[in-house]
């Protein structure tokens, strides 16, 4: 791994309306989690934890930098059998129809081979999605959400059906296509970032992103320089603007990398040469 | 329905959409090149050509005869005998005739049958007591010593002891009796021959399409279990004395429809409508209302399939800093690329070229395995960079690429992406 250093942040508020927190999230650098558990007096929380509790041993244990996607699929999966066995020993002690559930967004550093088989490898983000939280990053001030929600507003929007205006106040935004327990699809969505791309991640729950829309979190994050005080505010923000769920927050930072500097001294003395004709 | 059906002897038969051919049994090693090729539905002139590929004297004998529409092509060599009737005349070819072979066109075919005189052969087989029971069969390789098109449809007599139509489940429990195919080249060379033919050639987990009518043999084609490592039994394979009329196990693969198998990409599985979504935090509910919700496109770009899994790469690129990349699964090709919404199984590869004046974007473009009409062949696809690609394409001028418009890649071609990167298409 090169010189590249992790600061983060992360906070979480039951809000104001619920009574229990169902928000987990996990930050051991160089592994990152945020699970939404659903499930309400399904016990939703618990489900969330499983899948944070999955990735802290995956942290703990490391991983093969170079096989990111294999050892977070596996992760889920592990994650997925475990959610269905609690569900199971549920349902035998009389809970019927018991199903816990939980979303997940993972943000994982690993080695990406540049070019060449076997070749040099840099470190990336690899990022992974399931369900409706989010990843966002900021970077050049310009925030972008990175995951695309498993929701079916999502899926109205991706097929031209509703704008993203209207996404937001769709009475079926809250309904999810993909999520760890239940019988759904647990396929997640993988992404691959370059570090430099990336300088600040936002991982959150859609108790963050359905209170405050991106405009407000790009203002937050680009006010608060120090990652801690960010995931604070994020939270904070959301609460205040009704707090009507969890709200979970993690800020990643990447610190001590080497910029892609668009205007090095290696492309100035290039250039030069060029416009003197030295070089073709 | 079957279109042929065989009795179990000494030679080989090989039964294809387009051709079916008999060949000995000292053929082996001929007769598993021609199942590829015939199984990959080659015609009757291919599978003439590849037959003959190494002269007509080591060739004892074979008959070969052709399917589909018109007249019928029949060609035979050797100890076999060709009767039946077309056009209402009565058909007889004999092999032993010939110094080469006796070629036939036959319009209006009613039926065919193929038998081998070898005597050496039926000897063996009435041994085995089972060559009177003709099984019914679509395609596949199987041993045999005379072939009816079309298939004898009524069950012959049973041979005693032997139950009109097994139990399903007794079929499936005993998979042991089903004859191994016993020569090596038939293990491996069918499945490398399948694998090139499936477009999602992923793991080899299920070669072969039962026919329609085999249903009341469950067992799909049982891989051929533990084949013994000893030397191969110089005979005819064993049959199982007490063969029930459908059980082409022994078949090494029956392939039904090419169409069919030709891989249309595993839907994705039918996502469960919840009538009862769960609570999310009070308001979240997983499940949606119709599995089109579900109907998510795939990864990638938006109104292009997904790239399809091949074996061995089918392009290789040159970048002009040294760099080559085998084209065998999704490679961006950028300044820092990045790789959106992908599968753990199907992680592209990210190229990082330099670019100190920045006229490459940070994910410029992708190549690809093409699919439908570019199988086989690389595609190039612009990913909307702010300065655009070039490709020169052998014979033709330059041409801008438009961004998302796939551009399928010829060897020799070459893809300008600007601050002096080139990238040089070649073949794997």
């Amino acid at each position: 791994m090169t010189d590249v250093e992790l600061h983060h942040g992360a906070a979480s508020d039951v809000g104001l309306v619920r009574e229990i927190n169902e928000d987990a999230f996990l930050v051991a650098p160089p592994v990152f989690v945020v699970a939404d558990g659903m499930g309400g007096h399904d016990r939703g929380d618990v489900a969330s934890r499983i899948v944070v509790e999955e990735f802290s041993a995956l942290a703990e244990s490391g991983y093969d930098a170079t096989r990111g996607p294999e050892a977070i699929a596996a992760t889920l999966r592990s994650s997925q059998a475990r959610i269905a066995e609690y569900d199971a020993g549920q349902r035998a002690a009389g809970a019927q129809d018991f199903a816990a559930g939980t979303t997940a967004v993972v943000a994982l550093v690993v080695e990406q081979a540049q070019g060449d088989v076997g070749g040099p490898t840099e470190p990336m983000w690899l990022l992974a999605n399931l369900g409706d939280s989010r990843i966002y990053r900021y970077n050049d001030s310009v925030l972008e959400q990175v995951s695309v929600d498993h929701s079916v507003v999502q899926e109205l929007v991706d097929a031209g059906t509703i704008s993203l205006a209207d996404a937001a106040v769709h009475p079926e935004r809250h309904i999810i296509t993909r999520a760890l327990g239940g019988s759904g699809s647990t396929e997640a969505d993988f992404f691959v970032l370059p570090l430099a791309g990336a300088e600040r991640l936002l991982l959150c729950s859609d108790g963050v992103s359905g209170m405050i829309d991106d405009d407000q979190i790009a203002d937050i994050l680009s006010r608060t320089s120090d990652p801690r005080d960010a995931a604070d505010r994020v939270v904070a923000a959301a609460v205040a603007a009704g707090g009507r769920d969890n709200a979970t927050a993690v800020v990643i930072d990447v610190v001590g990398l080497v910029p892609d500097r668009p205007y090095d001294s290696d492309a100035q003395r290039m250039s030069l040469e060029q416009k003197l004709g030295a070089l073709p | 329905m079957p279109t042929s059906s065989y009795r179990t002897g000494a030679w080989f038969a090989v039964f294809g959409s387009a051709t079916t051919l008999l060949l000995p049994g000292s053929e082996k090693a001929r007769v598993a090149d021609l199942w590829s090729r015939i199984d990959d539905g080659a015609g009757f002139d291919e599978v003439l050509d590849a037959l003959l590929q190494s002269g007509l004297g080591a060739l004892p004998g074979f008959v070969l005869v052709s399917g589909g529409d018109g007249p019928t092509k029949v060609l035979a060599r050797g100890a076999v005998q060709v009767t039946g009737s077309a056009d209402g005349e009565q058909v007889g070819i004999d092999g032993r005739d010939a110094l080469t072979w006796v070629e036939r066109t036959l319009d209006h075919v009613e039926s065919l049958a193929l038998v081998v005189v070898d005597d050496a052969s039926s000897e063996d087989t009435d041994d085995m007591d089972t060559d009177d029971v003709d099984l019914p069969i679509v395609g596949g390789l199987v041993r045999v010593s005379r072939v009816d098109q079309p298939a004898v449809t009524a069950p012959p007599a049973a041979p005693v002891g032997t139950p009109p139509l097994a139990p399903e489940a007794e079929q499936v429990s005993e998979p042991a009796p089903a004859p191994v195919p016993e020569s090596s080249p038939l293990d491996d060379e069918p499945d490398t021959a399948n694998m090139g033919t499936r477009e999602d050639a992923g793991p080899l987990d299920q070669p072969v399409d039962p026919p329609d009518e085999a249903d009341s043999w469950a067992p799909r084609a049982p891989e051929p279990p533990a084949a013994p490592p000893g030397p191969p039994p110089a005979g005819p394979p064993p049959v199982p004395t007490g063969a029930p009329p459908f059980a082409p196990t022994d078949a090494l693969s029956l392939q039904t429809d090419h169409a069919e198998q030709a891989g249309s990409p595993s839907a994705p599985p039918a996502p469960p409508v919840d009538d009862d979504p769960s609570d999310h935090d009070g308001l979240t509910r997983t499940g949606a209302s119709s599995e089109a919700e579900f109907a998510r496109e795939l990864p990638g770009i938006p109104g292009q399939p997904a790239a399809p899994r091949v074996v061995a790469p089918v392009a290789r690129l040159l970048i002009s800093n040294g760099e080559t990349i085998p084209v065998d699964r999704v490679i961006l090709v950028g300044r820092a690329p990045e790789a959106r919404r992908f599968t753990s199984t199907e992680q592209p590869r990210l190229v990082k070229v330099p670019s100190p004046l920045h006229e490459i974007s940070s994910t410029h473009l992708e190549v690809r395995p093409g699919s439908g009409a570019d199988h086989g062949s690389a595609v190039v696809t612009d990913m909307g960079s702010t300065n655009g690609t070039v490709l020169e394409q052998p014979g033709l001028g330059p041409e801008d690429l438009k961004p998302g418009i796939a551009v399928q890649l010829i060897p020799g071609a070459t893809i300008n992406l600007g601050d002096g990167v080139t990238i040089q298409v070649t073949r794997p």
